[in-house]
């Protein structure tokens, strides 16, 4: 009996907040939204792909509109490699080393950071560089 | 009904305090998550999703776990070790597994004890040791359990950083998962070691967690 219970609690771990199937093919579609409308320039599409507080970061940033600022900036791009959810954040890796980290808004997710490359330093201890982010 | 209700009245006592006190830490647990969000400019969510999510079953494993190991440690180490006067340790001459005729159990058991206890072999030996076999596999399944509920939640970090995810084996060697887990475990310890020594000489008046009111200091193991 123990044992069942033991195995129940880690089965309830496992799944908890991994993030569903679902959710990785949605983070997966808007970064792939994002390059395309990018790619064609079209800066209101790659825009409605972003958050809020990206759109923010951007706009102060640049000091222009997102649609004007966002097709400006250097992309490498590439097909998607691996999308990984945890709990209401995401990060989808593309095959030219370029990283989307996302957050699930009420709307749907949405791009917080672009663009973004390791630093000199393992990526799991230091923040990556992005040409987009909240 | 009322004798059921009396009989069982500490279990059902305890476990409708463990109840309420779950829900409250669902509540209270809830509200401080999407405080954290709306500081990182992340979205906020429900309570039904909350309690589904890693981050409030890492925080519900991380206490149980701990719990569990106390009561295998103590279950283990009241075999072998004793304290003098204390009401939770044997008589210090008592050290070890002790004789079957005490434990009632083979040829010297009763006609209501339980039934492994009257056979040999491997049911004796199982049912000899299920107390601290049930106790340390529910400590290993939820310690396991904090460890992958744990890893989803520094990861949902990781990636509010722009950093990158980590693996279940690199999360066990962090401080993060080890800071989770020992500062729950000097707690319990500290708990039983308190428990142990106060005993010794503080009593509770029809309590059998303590020695009766006008028993001596260096009485081990009685009862009140």
């Amino acid at each position: 009996m123990a044992w069942r219970f033991a195995i129940a609690i880690a089965a309830i771990a496992a799944v908890a907040g991994c993030g569903t199937s679902g959710d990785r093919a949605e983070s997966s579609v808007v970064v792939e939204r994002f390059y395309d409308a990018v790619r064609h320039d079209d800066g209101d599409a790659a825009c409605a792909q972003l958050s809020a507080p990206a759109v923010k970061a951007l706009e102060s940033q640049s000091g222009q509109s997102c649609p004007s600022a966002v097709t400006q900036l250097d992309y490498e791009g590439g097909a998607i490699v691996r999308t990984q959810v945890f709990l209401t954040s995401a990060s989808v890796d593309l095959r030219g080393g370029e990283t989307a980290f996302l957050d699930r808004e009420p709307e749907g997710w949405r791009i917080s950071a672009v663009a973004c490359e390791a630093q000199d330093g393992p990526p799991t201890e230091l923040p990556m560089d992005c040409e987009v982010e909240s | 009904m009322r004798r059921v209700l009396r009989d069982n009245s500490l279990s059902l006592f305890f476990l409708l305090i463990f109840l309420a006190s779950l829900m409250a830490q669902a509540l209270v647990g809830h509200a401080d998550f999407n405080n954290q969000q709306v500081a990182h400019q992340d979205p906020t969510v429900s309570v039904g999703r909350y309690v589904t999510s890693s981050a409030f079953l890492v925080d519900v494993m991380e206490n149980w776990q701990s719990e569990y190991l106390q009561f295998t440690l103590f279950i283990v180490a009241t075999v072998w070790l004793v304290q003098r006067g204390s009401t939770d340790s044997k008589p210090v001459d008592q050290v070890g597994t002790e004789s079957d005729e005490k434990q009632m159990i083979g040829e010297h058991a009763k006609p209501d004890s339980p039934s492994w206890a009257k056979r040999g072999g491997w049911r004796l030996f199982v049912y000899s040791n299920s107390l601290v076999g049930v106790m340390a596999t529910i400590w290993i399944g939820s310690w396991f359990a904090q460890l992958i509920t744990g890893r989803i939640v520094y990861n949902a970090e990781q990636f509010d950083h722009n950093e990158a995810a980590i693996n279940l084996w690199q999360y066990a060697g962090t401080s993060e998962f080890w800071n989770r887990t020992l500062q729950n475990w000097q707690s319990e310890f500290l708990a039983v070691a308190s428990m142990v020594v106060f005993s010794i000489w503080l009593r509770q008046r029809g309590s059998p967690e303590s020695k009766p009111v006008g028993a001596p200091h260096t009485t081990t193991g009685a009862e009140g």
